[in-house]
Formats: C-alpha cells, sequence, structure tokens
C-alpha cells in the first residue's frame, strides 16, 4: 500500500467510524411536516388532516395525502408506524374497533367517507380490501366471487351472475385453474390461489379503489411475482394502495411510496426517486436497514 | 441530507461487505495512482526499468478490476442495496472501470518511454508533459481522495481542475504541431510524446469521471454530461 493509500485510509476512517448508535436515534427531531408530494391533481381519493386514535393513544398525526388514479401506492414503514392503521381508514375498517377514534378528511368522489350520512357497506363496495391471510368463505369458488354482487344486487339473472364470476376470475388470473371446478370448496386452493380468489371477490363489484395489506406475506416467492404481476395489471383500471413489509415489492410494483414513521407521513414520492435518492434521513435510514 | 455513514446497518454483516468493496477501491485507487506517478517519472528521467514496471503493474490493476466488480455483483444480488448503498455500488463499480482504463492510459504511457529511450531523443515536449503530467497525478489523488472522504466539493474541484488540464492539452499539441512542421525529422519523437501527453489527458478524463460518481453518489444527482456551471449549482445547494 502507497503512502498516499495510507493518508486516505485514515482519512476515510475517519468519515465512516461515527459515534456508537443512540437508542433514540430515530425519534422524530426536527419535524416540519411531510417531504415530498403527498398531495397531487386529480387524486381518486384525498386525505386532509388526518389524525386516528387508539383511546389516548393517538396512532396516526396530522397525515395528508392524494392516491391518484389508476395509481399504485405503496405505504412502508417500521411495525408501528401506522400503515395498517392509515390504511384501514381508508374504507373505515377502524369502526369495529370501539376505542378507535378518526379525525380529520377523507374524501372519495366528492363525499367525506366519515360523514354520518354515509352508507359503509356502499363505502366498501367502493373501496375494496384484501387481507393478509388469503381468507376464501367456506364456500364455492364460484360462491366466494358471487357473494359480492348478490348481496349488493348487482345481477338480477344468473348469465350474468356467471359472466361476472368469470370476468372477475380472469382478471385475477384464475380462470384457467378454477374454471373446472367452480363447485369446489375455495378452501381446497392453494394459498396462492386463495389470495387471487380474494382479490377477484374484491374486484366483481367494481370497485375504484382496492387496499391491500401485506397480500404476499404468507405466499411463496411464485406466488408473490403472481399477485404482483396481477397488481400491475389491475393498476390499468383501479386505483390500489398497498401496505407491504417487503421493500422490494414496494419497488417492483408501486409508482409511488409513501414512507410512515410513528405516526407520521415522513416522505411521499415516485418510487424510482425514493429508492434511489430518498430527500429524508429516516427514509434513507429504513429503506437501507439502519434501524438498529 | 446528512452525511452519509455506511456502517449503521442492522446486518454487521453487510457493514462488512460494503467495508470491504470500499477498501478494495482504494487500495486499487493507490496503485493506480502510484502507476500514474511512475508512468510520468520513467518518461521524464527516461527511466527505463521503472516504465517497465509500470506496463507489468497492470496485470495486478486489471485482476483488482475483476475481485472487486464480483464484489459489487455479489452485494447486489444478496443484499439488494438501495438509496444511498446503491449509489455507492453504482460509484464504486463505475470508478473501478475508471481505475482500469487509468492503468491502461500509464502503461501506455510508458510504452511510449520505452520507444523513445530507443530512439535517444532529446528532451523537446516534456515542458509540456511535466506540467500535465503534475496536474494529472493531483487529479488522480484528489478525485480518490473526495471518494474516501464522500466530498462533493472535492469532487468539483477536480471537475474544474479537467478543464484547465484540457486547454493545457490543446496548447502542448499546437507547439508539437508546430516542432513537426519546422523539424520533419522530429516527426517519430514528437508522435510519441504527443500520445503521451492524449494518455495523460485520458487519465484526468478518468479522474474527472470518478469525481462525477462521487457527486452522485453524495448529491444523488447524475452530472455526467453536463456543464461545469449546472454540476456547480448542483453540488452547492444545500
Amino acid at each position: 500500500m502507497t503512502l498516499s493509500n495510507q493518508y486516505r485510509e485514515q482519512k476515510a476512517d475517519s468519515v465512516t467510524t461515527g459515534t456508537p448508535s443512540e437508542p433514540d436515534q430515530h425519534a422524530i427531531t426536527d419535524w416540519s411536516g411531510t417531504v415530498g408530494d403527498a398531495l397531487i391533481d386529480d387524486p381518486r381519493m384525498s386525505t386532509r388532516n388526518v389524525n386516528v386514535f387508539y383511546a389516548d393513544n393517538q396512532a396516526i398525526h396530522d397525515v395528508s395525502l392524494d392516491i391518484g388514479k389508476n395509481e399504485v401506492l405503496a405505504m412502508i414503514g417500521p411495525s408501528g408506524c401506522g400503515k395498517s392503521t392509515f390504511l384501514r381508514t381508508l374504507n373505515r375498517m377502524n369502526d369495529s374497533i370501539d376505542i378507535c377514534r378518526v379525525e380529520g378528511d377523507i374524501v372519495l368522489d366528492g363525499d367525506n367517507i366519515y360523514d354520518k350520512h354515509m352508507d359503509v357497506v356502499a363505502l366498501r363496495a367502493k373501496v375494496g380490501m384484501v387481507f393478509q391471510k388469503p381468507n376464501p368463505f367456506p364456500k364455492s369458488i364460484y360462491d366466494n366471487v358471487a357473494y359480492g354482487p348478490r348481496i349488493h344486487g348487482l345481477v338480477s339473472r344468473r348469465a350474468e351472475l356467471d359472466e361476472v364470476v368469470e370476468t372477475a376470475l380472469r382478471k385475477a388470473g384464475l380462470w384457467d385453474e378454477a374454471k373446472d371446478r367452480l363447485d369446489k370448496p375455495a378452501t381446497g386452493l392453494s394459498g396462492g390461489q386463495q389470495q387471487r380468489l380474494c382479490i377477484a371477490r374484491t374486484i366483481a363489484i367494481s370497485p375504484e379503489v382496492i387496499l391491500m395489506d401485506e397480500p404476499c406475506s404468507a405466499l411463496d416467492p411464485i406466488a408473490t411475482a403472481r399477485i404482483e404481476e396481477l397488481i400491475a395489471e389491475l393498476s390499468e383500471n383501479y386505483t390500489i394502495a398497498i401496505v407491504t413489509h417487503s421493500m422490494q415489492q414496494a419497488a417492483r410494483v408501486s409508482h409511488r411510496t409513501a414512507y410512515f414513521h410513528l405516526g407520521k407521513l415522513i416522505e411521499v414520492g415516485a418510487t424510482d426517486k425514493i429508492f434511489t435518492s430518498p430527500d429524508h434521513k429516516l427514509t434513507e435510514d429504513y429503506i437501507t436497514g439502519r434501524f438498529g | 441530507m446528512d452525511k452519509l455513514q455506511f456502517d449503521k446497518h442492522t446486518s454487521a454483516q453487510y457493514n462488512a461487505e460494503l467495508e470491504e468493496a470500499r477498501k478494495n477501491l482504494m487500495q486499487m485507487g493507490g496503485l493506480v495512482e502510484q502507476q500514474v506517478d511512475d508512468a510520468v517519472r520513467a518518461l521524464m528521467e527516461m527511466d527505463t526499468s521503472l516504465a517497465q514496471r509500470v506496463i507489468e503493474t497492470d496485470t495486478t490493476v486489471n485482476e483488482m478490476e475483476l475481485d472487486i466488480d464480483e464484489e459489487c455483483t455479489r452485494i447486489l444480488a444478496r443484499r439488494h442495496p438501495a438509496a444511498s448503498d446503491l449509489r455507492f455500488i453504482i460509484a464504486v463499480s463505475r470508478a473501478v472501470t475508471d481505475l482500469e482504463r487509468m492503468g491502461d492510459e500509464a502503461a501506455k504511457v510508458a510504452r511510449h518511454t520505452l520507444e523513445l529511450a530507443d530512439t535517444g531523443s532529446g528532451p523537446q515536449g516534456y515542458v509540456e508533459l511535466r506540467h500535465i503530467g503534475v496536474e494529472v497525478r493531483h487529479m488522480v489523488q484528489h478525485s480518490l481522495d473526495a471518494f474516501a472522504r464522500l466530498d462533493a466539493d472535492s469532487a468539483l474541484d477536480v471537475m474544474q481542475q479537467d478543464k484547465s488540464v484540457d486547454l493545457e492539452y490543446g496548447t502542448a499539441i499546437r507547439s508539437l504541431i508546430t516542432t513537426m512542421m519546422e523539424d520533419p525529422r522530429s516527426i517519430s519523437r514528437a508522435l510519441n510524446v504527443m500520445w503521451s501527453l492524449r494518455s495523460l489527458e485520458r487519465i484526468g478524463d478518468h479522474a474527472r469521471n470518478i469525481a462525477e460518481s462521487v457527486i452522485y453518489l453524495v448529491k444523488g444527482k447524475d452530472v455526467r454530461h453536463k456543464k461545469l456551471e449546472h454540476v456547480e449549482a448542483q453540488v452547492k445547494r444545500d
């Protein structure tokens, strides 16, 4: 090693060897609002100053975020950051939790979804949801998909219903595998197939927005790849908000990414930008695995 | 954005892998810096054994390029780096390519030195060579320092230096052309000097490329093919 090289090594060491990590190094000390483009023109769904409380604990702090038409928005962040709580406010899934209180405006098609006149059943038809664990009803494949159109009275004749079921299963990429066993129990499908069935069930009632809460966390890589492919296809017709623990998944499937930390929306931006040069240090630390 | 730190990952193994890549790059940088240094000195002093050594070192530099590239590929495949880590790997991979080319150019200078020594030529054109040689050596050194310290301002200085090397190169070429016109017998020797100058100028270009990689790594801005004023604005921002 040359002298100048040794010298450089020393200088470099003094740069990279910092003080040991403090336990509160990821506390939000200089909060001055969300970084990036949280608000966009002509959104499908918009939220303003949303605060969510579980009894006295505030889980979401003043989040304002728009979701665009035909956009896949990924929400990422460490456990307990509020991303799932926020996702669930978008179709009032938190209503079932007694101690949960939501403040702020969440607007879909010009209506505040928390308005007391809002029909929650109709809202959930417009804003469908896919959960972490596939949760097919203990019914046949056909009945799972037909359930929504039936209870919402979307079809009157059997032929119409058949068509809706076929279309939904095709869009969910499950038709070829399921067409010969439509009357068989849905629980007989594999995990990945069950999750695609849940997606088919969601899109059978033609929602505007699909919420996905870690839809692939119980699936193997092949089934995950199929769901991700499906998300890309579905985004041509639907708006999708997805919560995921897999950053690679967020990077692969989404157009925009929102990073949550301790209940605050830290940064929102084009996924390409967030994963190559994020502006906020907390975002950088999270996506590069610097959380200790 | 705060100062980049590559030793704060949850995975200590990941820290070690990035540190290893950085260390190896710096080691390769040190070797190439020495190679450039020796090439210029061999030419100035017509030291053929030193020139021979410069040519031989090239094999080691080439091997280092392959090793570091393989390391980068492994990190990309296994760690899926993002943000500053991703920019770091891209920057290392680009810098390694530039260093290897610098080594090639230094070896070319050494070969011209051997040819000049064979013809027993006089020192015409050497003033320009010495001048550019010194400047280029500084550029190489400063670009590697900027990488080691993650210092975008120093990287910008290197880019500015490249402009002055390019100007001097133009002047030196014009003066050599004059010499050739005045004395056609000097053409063979002048060509060797010219090619050496050309190699040194190329080394300067590669140092500039490394500086651009440093700016990309530190600021997240790709400043390749951008005007110097534009780069200056990017670096000085925030």
